[in-house]
């Protein structure tokens, strides 16, 4: 089946159904980070998009997908999508063209750097979008517009696990393991992931491990489809993880269940560490994460006996004030243990954002250049200009993260440029967020259509979606794929790529942005991340269509990629050894107090991406899961007179919102639960804690203290 | 040998991409017939998916007065001819599953016809296509009813009367866990 490296996934050999009149356009999942392979189905005179038809023989799905998958295709022929520029005329925003738009756009840049310095302008985009444009959006804030001032929505997501992996093995590859290596471990130890509902189609690999006897072991405050099926089920208070990790290690450490020669020969840091999870007995972590002791003895030496095994992690592990720390703890388990760089023996955080993965290594961090590395290495400073043409010192240093980025507007920044994302649901502490965006004297959206973030824009410039675009993602295993594009831009749309390289031209800075087609852009990319940490150089737009995607790093044209890395137990510092590190257990930022008792998580449905921005438009979609809800444990129910289906109002520091109560014992006693899909008054963001964590600049979304009781007036309903 | 749906209720997400799925078959006019039930709501998460079970004497069939519900020669009950439908609803009430549906303004039966145009030629259906963690498989029918990973049933008792049914389920090992079947306790705080 294809290449020898897709051979124990999960792809079936079936033959996709055609008909008469259409095209099958193969392509991948526009959402979360497993990439789906999927064929659209298209009209073959018109270009209309039709419908899905599964794609068996891609390796990572086989054809399988989740809801959100097989009704993606929906949005392409949405009546809401944006076909014209728009610009705010007397308070509104009105179809304009694309002349009017670019000009007034340029002109305001023009004027705004004048005035207050190159600086001031920013851009916020997404980890949605192609490698190439994020690529471009990097190169177009550095050398387009001479600004610092870029960062993105991954900030969100991904950055606590890309700092944790890089300070404990030196390269951030969010998997040290392709995904079919699931299957071969003998323990998976799942933590703040709601596997089942977030990143559906890993749950043949899961399900898979299951069947070969694997035993399973999942820390999650709640009792989720994949906790119910567990081995162990660690039902932690939200944001102890630490000491949860700690305690395990304690275990291990007790038994004497770690790998001496392992960590003698290739860590540091082991003493050090040994020292000081001695404290953290199964009856001190259990004061502090609310487990059972015995539950941590069992899960500790569950893993610290298996041969083989995966620690692999998501969001509740990593939103949190302290999640580097969080997630460095988590790899220890896998160091102490020697459980790496074997088939089955690895750790990897579960992507969230489409391209999650690929978003974070080409320079649209602020702190990063191409091919991750750091911007303010002067080699890797001197290698980038030198591939871009310019003097090196016209690169600026690293400017303003994500969240400190919006709270600059306004003030040292004035206009922004957002391109692909919806902060003002996203982000937390919305409300102020929307008072920021409205203090600039500029806003420019792009997106596929009115985002309540582009709702407060000045301008709003129409993009394609994804099934009408080019170029390449690289997914949850660290496998950069190839998405094709239907060609067509409905209405007067246009791809992002060509927008920012057209802005560029107007800007007189056309000559550093002269491409023809992602697939120009992505060679450039190539050699711009040739010799980083995430090298790319010899991956071609070829061997992915052979290859069905190719692992990074691929540095020659020669290489297939790297499916597996640490092979060779070499980690990624000059010493060649992983780096064990001990953290103590800090807490959440916020905690709970007599005014506000009780402990606010937040997280996907299965249903929604992200802002809601796409699927809250697909109505089958809606129809699943219209509104937010709370989940509320029956006891706690009971103390405030709460009844299922009724109106409750949750109130934190920052604000408050009314929801719809869910009466459930999936949940502890001492927290509630709000998915975050929802705009506007339906935000749960109005609530969440900006606190960050001083490493990834992550906020800490997953835990902030709140008061609830029963609202009064008549809300929204629960369908 | 022919192929039959096989459920294993244990893995199911309840995601209901099997719904979603099929309404993208052709000739199901966007309207699903696979339904996705909570077990235990407010206990658990639990779900079970349940398409048309495929009867190898469907009493929805038997009990239609114009014999519109036809049986294919691999034995999938497919959903009424168009032609000869009248909407009347003896095959909803008669069908011990609950599976038929009637549209109300087209004044037509509507059921899961094991997605005839796909598993005709040998593709899987769509709910067996896309389901994420394989709950639903389409798989050999007589080595799933002779040697199949788990215990199975395929025979169900409704009062007495026996009905033997074409789409098997894997039934879950509730000695290890109850996956959500009869109370659960929730967490402990
Ligand atoms: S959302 Fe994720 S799991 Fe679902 S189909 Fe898309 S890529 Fe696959
Ligand atoms: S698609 Fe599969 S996992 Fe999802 S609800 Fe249907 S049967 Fe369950
Ligand atoms: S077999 Fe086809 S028609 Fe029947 S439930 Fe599945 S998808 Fe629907």
């Amino acid at each position: 089946m294809g290449h020898s490296q897709n051979r124990e996934y999960v792809q079936r050999e079936y033959d996709a159904i055609e008909r008469d009149g259409e095209e099958l356009i193969s392509t991948h999942c526009c959402f979360c980070g497993m990439q789906c392979g999927m064929n659209i189905r298209v009209k073959t005179d018109s270009k209309e998009v039709l419908g899905v038809e599964p794609r068996y023989d891609f390796p990572m799905n086989g054809g399988r997908l989740c809801p959100k998958g097989v009704a993606a295709y929906r949005q392409a022929e949405h009546g809401e999508r944006l076909l014209h520029p728009l610009i705010r005329k007397n308070g509104k925003l009105v179809e304009s063209t694309w002349d009017e738009a670019m000009e007034l756009i340029v002109s305001k840049i023009k004027g705004i750097q004048a005035e207050y310095g190159k600086d001031a302008i920013g851009i916020y985009s997404g980890s949605s979008m192609t490698n190439e444009k994020c690529y471009l959006m990097g190169k177009f804030a550095r050398i387009g517009l001479g600004t610092k001032n870029i960062d993105y929505n991954g900030r969100y997501c991904m950055s606590s696990a890309s700092f944790g992996f890089n300070q404990s093995v030196g390269i951030d590859r969010g998997s040290t393991n392709p995904w079919s290596d699931i299957k071969s471990a003998d323990v998976l130890l799942l933590a703040g992931s709601n596997t089942a509902e977030c990143h559906p189609l890993s749950m043949p690999y899961i399900w898979g491990a299951r069947d070969n006897g694997a035993k399973i072991i999942v820390v999650d405050p709640r009792q989720t489809k994949t906790a119910l099926v567990a081995d162990i089920h660690l039902d932690i208070r939200p944001g102890t993880d630490v000491a949860l990790a700690n305690g395990l290690l304690h275990v291990m450490i007790e038994d004497d269940l770690v790998d001496h020669d392992f960590i003698e020969n290739h860590t540091t840091g082991f003493e050090k560490l040994k020292e000081l999870v001695k404290k953290y007995t199964p009856a001190h972590v259990s004061e502090i994460t609310g487990v059972a002791p015995e539950k941590i003895v069992s899960a500790g030496r569950m893993f610290g006996q298996a041969k083989n095994g995966m620690a692999m992690f998501a969001r509740g592990v990593e939103q949190h004030a302290t999640g580097t720390d969080a997630v460095s703890t988590y790899v220890n388990l896998c160091l102490v243990t020697g459980k790496i760089g074997r088939k089955g023996s690895g750790f990897a955080t579960f992507t969230g954002q489409g391209n999650g993965q690929g978003g974070r290594e080409h320079g649209q961090k602020t702190d990063q250049l191409p091919g991750f590395r750091k911007i303010t290495d002067p080699k890797a400073r001197e290698y980038i200009a030198s591939v871009w043409g310019v003097d090196e010192s016209e690169i600026p240093g690293p400017g303003l993260s994500a969240y400190e980025l919006l709270q600059a507007l306004g003030k040292e920044i004035k206009c922004l440029i957002l391109a692909c994302s919806n902060p003002i649901v996203s982000s937390p502490s919305i409300a102020h967020v929307g008072e920021y965006l409205k203090s600039l004297d500029f806003f420019v959206a792009i997106d596929m259509f009115l985002s309540e973030s582009a709702e407060l824009a000045d301008v709003v410039l129409p993009s394609t979606v994804w099934v009408e675009d080019d170029g390449t993602t690289t997914n949850v295993e660290g496998r950069v794929l190839r998405l094709k594009g239907i060609d067509r831009t409905p209405g007067e749309s246009r791809r992002d790529w060509e927008i920012i390289c057209d802005l560029a031209e107007r800007l007189g800075r056309g000559k550093y942005f002269k491409y023809d087609s992602p697939e120009e852009i992505f060679n450039e990319l190539r050699v711009a991340s040739k010799g980083g940490i995430a090298d790319y150089y010899g991956i071609t737009y070829e061997k992915l269509d052979k290859m069905q995607g190719v692992f990074w790093p691929c540095p020659t044209e020669e290489s297939e990629g790297m499916p597996r890395l640490f092979e060779d137990l070499k980690f990624n510092f000059p010493d060649g050894k992983a780096r064990i590190l001990a953290f103590e257990h800090k807490g959440p930022n916020e905690n709970i107090s007599k005014e506000y008792p009780i402990i606010l998580s937040t997280g996907r449905v299965v249903y929604h991406y992200l802002s809601g921005n796409q699927t809250r438009r697909i109505e089958s979609l809606l129809n699943f899961c219209p509104d937010p809800y709370v989940e509320i444990h029956p006891k706690l129910a009971v103390k405030h007179n709460i009844g299922d289906g009724e109106l409750v109002k949750i109130s934190s520091a920052r604000g408050s919102m009314e929801v719809v109560a869910k009466i459930t014992k999936i949940i502890r006693e001492d927290m509630v639960f709000v998915p975050y899909h929802w705009g506007k008054s339906l935000a749960i963001n109005n609530l969440t804690n900006p606190a960050l964590d001083p490493n990834s600049k992550i906020p800490e979304f997953k835990v902030c203290a709140v008061k609830i009781e029963k609202a009064e007036s008549m809300g929204v309903k629960h369908g | 040998m022919g192929k039959v749906l096989y459920i294993d209720y244990e893995r199911c997400i309840g995601c209901r991409a099997c719904i979603v799925g099929c309404e993208e078959c052709s000739g199901h006019d966007h309207m699903s017939r696979m339904f996705v039930d909570e077990l235990n709501p407010g206990e658990t998460v639990a779900t079970s998916p349940t398409p048309c079970m495929h009867c190898v004497t469907p009493a929805c069939a038997e009990s239609c007065p114009v014999q519109a519900i036809s049986i294919t020669a691999d034995g999938f009950v497919l959903s009424a001819s168009m032609e000869k439908c009248i909407g009347c609803k003896n095959c909803t009430y008669a069908c011990p599953f609950g599976i038929p549906r009637v549209d109300d303004v087209k004044k037509m039966m509507y059921k899961c016809d094991m997605c005839y145009d796909r598993t005709s030629k040998g593709t899987p259906p769509m709910c067996a296509s896309v389901c994420p963690t394989d709950t639903i498989q389409f798989l050999d029918e007589q080595e799933l009813k002779n040697h199949s990973p788990k215990e199975v049933q395929y025979q169900w008792d409704f009062g007495g009367t026996t009905i033997e049914t074409k789409t098997v389920i894997g039934l879950p090992d509730t000695r290890s866990n109850n996956f959500g079947y009869y109370d659960g306790e929730g967490v402990q705080s």
